[in-house]
């Protein structure tokens, strides 16, 4: 059921929040056991919650839509995991992070923190300390990381909206691997205050929804606005998607990403764009130039960026760390900072390059993973009849478009047989109303099925 | 061990010495990749010509 049907049915009186808040907790009882997306649950927070809602005191867009939230989010009375062994010996969190107020002050009830990959440098949603996330479609496939848990509890029918983070990609290939919508808002819209973070350069927050691009823009919607705790969010209006949805897509220039991004996916990955295009009858190729090497320069700030945050517990607690973070931060203890100041001289250049493109298309459609969901535990893949590295590649197609910040809206694509794959709707920075307009035109086609 | 591998090896271990991380033998020799995997990236990056004006945005903003 979606968010915004839930919320106008507790609205009409055909049910209540504490009904609507129980049922989502018995889901979750019975089903977390198969996915492993719940790592801490808030029940009684959330009846709480819920019985404000029924009393009147708490209304909104959202009043009575059950949400979670990616355990590096701060909940009140928790210790902020950030998905490691070391931060869950933290002292609780004092306060909500900021997003979590924005949704419950619209009426949404919290009901718990989710599994991540450790400290968000991950895209599988495996981790060692709390197991892996495991995808709802094929319990044996991964659901996608860093936010496997928002991933595997959203496409499990657990809650119909999580959020989630991404520096590279931890939304946006979660949300492929599970079939879901997920919003990658422009660099600096959304606050992160109040969550811990990866690599500053380049870390979003943003919501993750199944059942309609209308959930995704009812969260969205309720989490803009200004926030002086985050010391990167941009100075914007608050900019509602929600009424602009059905405006229609007359006018809009849409391309199809070629270059890097045509290259090196499993077929479906393609046969996925192809399609979205056929529907909005896309032709123009449009070509990000220099791609491949934006990825490069986003692998090597974040490797940077990442080691520099956790110098001290590697220090300190090197043995605590999954063994798969601790030797990439290790690494990255080593770079030498003219890499890094070369690559950021390099991000300029390419965002320059990128925002001319844009004076010629508004909405440019690229494939969001290059497969499906992997099987757990696996350790490459075939792309091109190459056989590379999985961890890094997964975020092949994702990695340049976070690097400048770009808004961009994962829309599912079901190809044939089980397991969905996205398509990356990516428009130029504050453009989020297009990429909402083109979503919701999209579902009222059914193109994705 | 190639002269690269070496380098890179030196690398991780004087880094190791600087920020004072206790490594295990048993992690070194991923580390060492790791790094290989970083420097192949960046010597991509910087084999792109770039002005010596063209300055990195301090408060990035897209």
């Amino acid at each position: 059921m979606s968010a915004g049907s839930i919320a106008a049915d507790i609205r009409a009186g055909r049910t209540t929040a504490r009904a609507v808040t129980e049922a989502a907790l018995a889901r979750i009882e019975a089903a977390n056991g198969a996915v492993n997306a719940f790592t801490d649950i808030v029940a009684d927070r959330a009846l709480r919650t819920a019985g404000a809602v029924d009393a009147g005191e708490r209304q909104g867009p959202l009043a009575g839509v059950p949400f979670a939230v990616k355990n590096l989010f701060d909940i009140a009375g928790l210790p902020t995991r950030a998905g490691s062994r070391i931060n869950r010996e933290r002292p609780p969190a004092a306060r909500d992070a900021f997003l979590i107020r924005r949704l419950e002050a619209a009426g949404a009830i919290l009901v718990g923190g989710l599994n991540m990959g450790e400290y968000a440098y991950d895209f599988t949603g495996e981790n060692c300390h709390d197991g892996a996330s495991r995808n709802p479609h094929d319990l044996a496939r991964m659901a996608g990381g860093s936010s496997g848990g928002s991933g595997a509890a959203v496409a499990a029918g657990l809650v119909p909206i999580a959020l989630g983070s991404d520096t590279n990609g931890s939304i946006r290939v979660p949300a492929s691997f599970c079939g879901l919508f997920g919003l990658k808002p422009t660099y600096g819209r959304l606050s992160r205050a109040g969550t811990f973070p990866f690599v500053s350069s380049f870390d979003h927050l943003g919501p993750l929804a199944r059942s309609s691009v209308d959930d995704v823009a009812l969260a969205y919607d309720a989490m803009q606005g200004s926030d002086e705790d985050d010391p990167m969010q941009v100075a914007r209006p608050i900019e509602p998607v929600g009424p602009k949805l059905a405006t229609g897509i007359e006018g809009l220039r849409i391309g199809i990403e070629g270059g890097h991004f045509a290259r090196g996916g499993v077929p479906a990955a393609h046969e996925a764009v192809a399609r979205i295009a056929e529907a909005l009858g896309a032709r123009q190729t449009v070509e990000f130039p220099e791609a491949a090497r934006a990825r490069a320069a986003a692998f090597v700030i974040t490797a940077a960026e990442g080691a520099a945050l956790h110098a001290d517990r590697l220090r300190t607690r090197p043995q605590d760390f999954d063994p798969a973070v601790r030797d990439r931060l290790i690494a990255g203890l080593a770079i030498p900072a003219a890499w890094v100041a070369r690559a950021q001289r390099f991000r300029r250049w390419y965002r320059d390059r990128v925002a001319e493109l844009f004076e010629g298309v508004d909405v440019v459609l690229a494939p969001a993973t290059p497969v499906s969901a992997p099987l757990l535990g696996q350790t490459t893949l075939d792309l091109d009849g190459v056989s590379v590295p999985l961890r890094p590649n997964l975020g092949l197609y994702t990695q340049p478009l976070s690097f400048i910040g770009l808004p961009v809206l994962t829309v599912p694509v079901w190809p044939g047989g089980t397991l969905p794959i996205g398509v990356q709707l990516i428009a130029a920075p504050w453009q989020e109303e297009l990429l909402f307009r083109v979503a919701f035109d999209l579902e009222l086609r059914d193109s994705g099925r | 061990m190639s002269a690269e591998a070496e380098r890179e090896a030196g690398a991780v271990d004087a880094a190791c010495a600087l920020f004072d991380i206790p490594m295990r033998p048993e992690w070194r020799d991923a580390a060492i990749a790791n790094l290989k995997t970083v420097a192949t990236a960046a010597r991509f990056v910087a084999a792109f010509p770039l002005d010596d004006e063209a300055e990195y945005a301090p408060t990035f903003r897209p």
